[in-house]
């Protein structure tokens, strides 16, 4: 799992297919279906690193972003409770 | 769906409204549990945090199912133990297994024998954004 995903970063469709595996036809059909959000500029397609978030992290973007904010007091909260724990 | 929370998705669903564990303690489909033993060392963890003590008697009324467990706590501890790498976290094991839940909400997966707890108990360990995405493919 990355750590963290570039969000200025953008992909072609065919740099995607790669990536996944898929074929060039079928990140069109799931661009088509809107499984992954891309922008049409002229008569080009580029995705946003965070449409293909889930493939990176396991998460879809907005759950990946929800899951880092509560690990930025995360260190602190766990210590102060392995404290509690080990006086209980 | 009841689930089961480790007491750090408890206290980080106080800390940050936008973060994964708040979004899982107020999802609708979602019942939160924790046992009895969770509230004391709750209470004392809110406090060291600087939180306010009465927030979190507040979520625990209103939003969760509290189990009690009055079985001794060294003996809980030992029965327990092998399904954690530290021994203080058995209490939660003991907990998700208590109260007969299948999924156990935890941001410490490293303490959990994760494996041993799914083919013993018969429980999933999971992040709560893990846990969102679970709730989201079932739908």
């Amino acid at each position: 799992m990355l750590n963290t995903i570039d969000t200025t970063k953008a992909y072609t469709p065919e740099q995607v297919a790669q990536m996944l595996q898929l074929s060039k036809n079928t990140v069109y059909e799931l661009i088509g279906r809107g499984e992954i959000v891309a922008k049409k500029i002229g008569k080009l397609y580029r995705i946003p690193a965070p449409s293909i978030s889930f493939f990176f992290t396991g998460l879809d973007y907005d759950l990946y972003v929800s899951d880092q904010e509560d690990r930025k007091q995360l260190s602190s909260i766990e210590n102060e409770i392995a404290a509690v724990r080990t006086d209980l | 769906m009841r689930v089961f929370v480790d007491s750090d998705v408890v206290v980080s669903s106080l800390i940050s409204s936008t973060g994964a564990a708040n979004f899982l303690i107020n999802h609708i489909e979602i019942e939160p549990v924790i046992s009895i033993h969770s509230i004391t060392e709750l209470q004392i963890v809110v406090q060291r945090i600087h939180v306010e003590t009465g927030k979190i008697k507040l979520l625990i009324k209103n939003r969760f199912e509290v189990i009690e467990i009055t079985k001794d706590v060294k003996v809980l501890k030992q029965s327990y133990e092998k399904f954690v790498t530290d021994k203080n976290d058995a209490l939660i094991v003991t907990g998700a297994h208590s109260a007969n839940v299948s999924y156990l909400i935890s941001y410490n997966l490293k303490h959990f024998k994760i494996e041993a707890i799914k083919n013993k108990l018969d429980i999933l360990v999971l992040t709560p954004a893990l846990f969102l995405q679970f709730l989201r493919s079932q739908q």
